[in-house]
């Protein structure tokens, strides 16, 4: 029976152990909770941060920037009315010279995304317009990631688009690769 | 000293239970399973039959050495065919219907069969609530399989639970066999199907 | 001691009601996580997140032709064909509207055909930021379907959490027996005027 009566009323300085201990353990919860949740959504949040293009390089028009192992310059930005689009719309398009440096481009350039922004942050994807093509010698993302371009070799990369009339006047083409996203390159137009 | 050998003693007793409860419940269980498991039911041939997702109605089945209702044969293959009237009994459109029909006791090359639209020879389309659709199962066989004269379908249905134990949506779970459908097997010659269009 | 027992039961008693309590009441997993519902009305301009949808026109027909490859295939069906003309436009990125459903008064759910091989006016429908473009989808329906009923627009097909337009169906004509006052023998889908422009 002696050991019972101990354990109801423990000697002072084992309860005050434990009384600490306890305290311990709760503020190692708010530690560890935080980091816990960081830890689970870590390889969303990545996964999310590299499939979107969300902070842009801005580059001077006649410039050329590093990205995704090229270097990649506006070459033409070009619009008009085109065959039979709807009324408000223009066909532009958009090429770039692309100076290859790593030349494996099915890993570089995966994902790669060639588009129009304009001032109020708008995006245009890729049209097909028929009627309208790139001119010659000018290939999409797709055929260039699988043209075997070499280290050193200029390629000029293009698309088609249509934008609505009140927008032509601010687009700015961009470029987003998969292996440099969330980053993306934004090119000032070419002056008039 | 008295105490503690009592609860010894009870201990002993408790655990001793449990085990022989575990034991004579496993016992039940394998005496069960070995049991001969009781055949699954003849289901009328001529009957609609409420199977989980579908009510399916059989309507023929034959053998068929020709394309048939757009479905390509490889050389040398010909095809069991069985045509069924079915209706999604569910609330939203569904194709869900690839395990309902199974031919017992034929070596399926394919395993799963293709599955017409007999209205348009469309490959599997999506089915929607309440519209009965006449449907063809197609197996394609190997040329020399002998297809006997009449031939049992095992039909599959599933059943619906509000909420699943997981994630407590909704959904079809737990095919079970419902039962089998026996239907005469007409051998057709080549050319007497309609295709349609 | 005994106090302090029967005080355990209580709060084990509470936490069970409690936690019963919110399993019956409380929205479970499936319709957490469900599109979240836009409503509008036919001819109205419906917002959703990544796209603008606005019901034209509704067209009944008991045959639909169309040409496939070359040949002029004439589809039937057990019920009707309901040929919906929308407008779209995307909101800020060019984006794609990919799937339509018929709701019917009672929540059937009639997801648009697959018989229809792919064609520029069908989904999925390639939409840009300021430039409107016309988008079908057609949908197999019984004819006591259409009364009451709505038209529900999202992008993907399973897109939690995403937006979808719910357009109501209600100023559709219909006679006394709830079915639809025009019903065309046949409606063809290439007297259209045709689409010239497409995603590459």
């Amino acid at each position: 029976m002696s050991a019972v009566s101990a354990d109801i009323e423990p000697a002072g300085d084992v309860r005050q152990a434990e009384t600490k201990w306890r305290r311990r353990g709760l503020g190692a919860l708010a530690i560890l909770l935080p980091l816990t949740l960081a830890e689970i959504s870590y390889d969303s949040v990545r996964e999310w941060l590299h499939g979107e293009d969300l902070v842009a390089r801005d580059i001077d028009f006649g410039q050329s920037m590093p990205f995704g192992g090229s270097d990649w310059r506006l070459a033409d930005l070009r619009g008009g009315k085109a065959g039979r689009l709807p009324e408000h719309a223009f066909a532009v398009i958009a090429t770039f010279a692309v100076t290859v440096g790593d030349p494996d481009l099915q890993k570089q350039w995966l994902g790669c995304k060639l588009m129009l922004t304009d001032a109020t942050g708008r995006r245009w994807l890729p049209d097909f317009i028929s009627g309208v093509s790139l001119p010659d010698g000018v290939m999409n993302c797709t055929s260039a990631i699988f043209s075997g371009a070499k280290k050193g070799n200029v390629i000029t990369v293009g698309e088609t688009f249509i934008v609505p009339e009140d927008a032509v006047k601010t687009i700015r083409p961009a470029v987003g690769l998969g292996s440099e996203r969330p980053w993306y390159l934004r090119f000032q137009r070419p002056p008039k | 000293m008295f105490k503690t050998a009592r609860s010894r003693f009870q201990t002993w007793i408790t655990a001793g239970a449990g085990t022989i409860a575990a034991l004579f419940v496993a016992g039940l269980m394998g005496a069960f399973g070995a049991l001969p498991a009781h055949a699954p039911p003849q289901l009328p041939p001529d009957a609609a039959i409420d199977a989980g997702r579908w009510r399916v109605q059989s309507v023929r089945a034959y053998v068929s050495r020709a394309k048939v209702y757009g479905v390509p044969l490889k050389p040398g293959q010909k095809a069991l065919v069985l045509e069924a009237d079915m209706t999604n009994r569910t609330a939203q459109s569904d194709k869900a219907y690839f395990n309902v029909f199974a031919p017992d006791g034929l070596a399926l090359p394919d395993g799963l069969p293709m599955i017409a639209l007999t209205r348009d020879q469309t490959l599997t389309p999506e089915l929607h609530p309440g519209m009965t659709e006449r449907m063809a199962y197609v197996w394609p066989l190997a040329g020399d399989a002998i297809v006997p004269a009449n031939l049992s379908f095992g039909i599959t249905a599933e059943i619906f639970k509000p909420r699943d134990n997981l994630y407590g949506t909704p959904g079809w779970f737990n095919p079970t066999r419902l039962g089998t459908v026996t239907l005469p097997i007409a051998d057709l010659p080549t050319d007497s199907l309609g295709t349609g269009s | 001691m005994k106090i302090r027992a029967i005080g355990n039961l209580l709060i084990l008693a509470a936490t069970v009601a409690l936690s019963y309590g919110m399993q019956v009441s409380k929205p479970h997993y499936a319709e957490l996580t469900a599109p979240i519902p836009i409503d509008g009305a036919m001819h109205d301009t419906v917002r959703a997140r990544s796209f603008d949808v606005r019901l034209d026109k509704v067209v009944f027909a008991r045959t639909l032709k169309t040409d496939q490859f070359g040949q002029t295939r004439v589809l039937t069906t057990s019920g009707l064909w309901a040929v919906v003309t929308t407008n779209l436009t995307a909101t800020s990125t060019s984006t794609t509207v990919a799937d339509g459903t018929w709701q019917g008064r009672t929540g059937l759910r009639y997801h648009q055909t697959e018989r229809l091989s792919y064609r520029q006016d069908m989904p999925p429908h390639a939409v840009d930021p300021g430039l409107e473009r016309n988008g079908l989808f057609v949908f197999e329906v019984p004819p006591d379907q259409i009364r009451g009923a709505s038209l529900l627009v999202a992008a993907r097909q399973f897109a939690p959490l995403d937006a979808q337009a719910r357009i109501s169906l209600d100023a559709v004509p219909t006679g006394a027996d709830g079915q639809p006052a025009e019903i065309l023998p046949q409606y063809d889908l290439d007297a259209a005027v045709p689409s010239v422009q497409g995603k590459s």
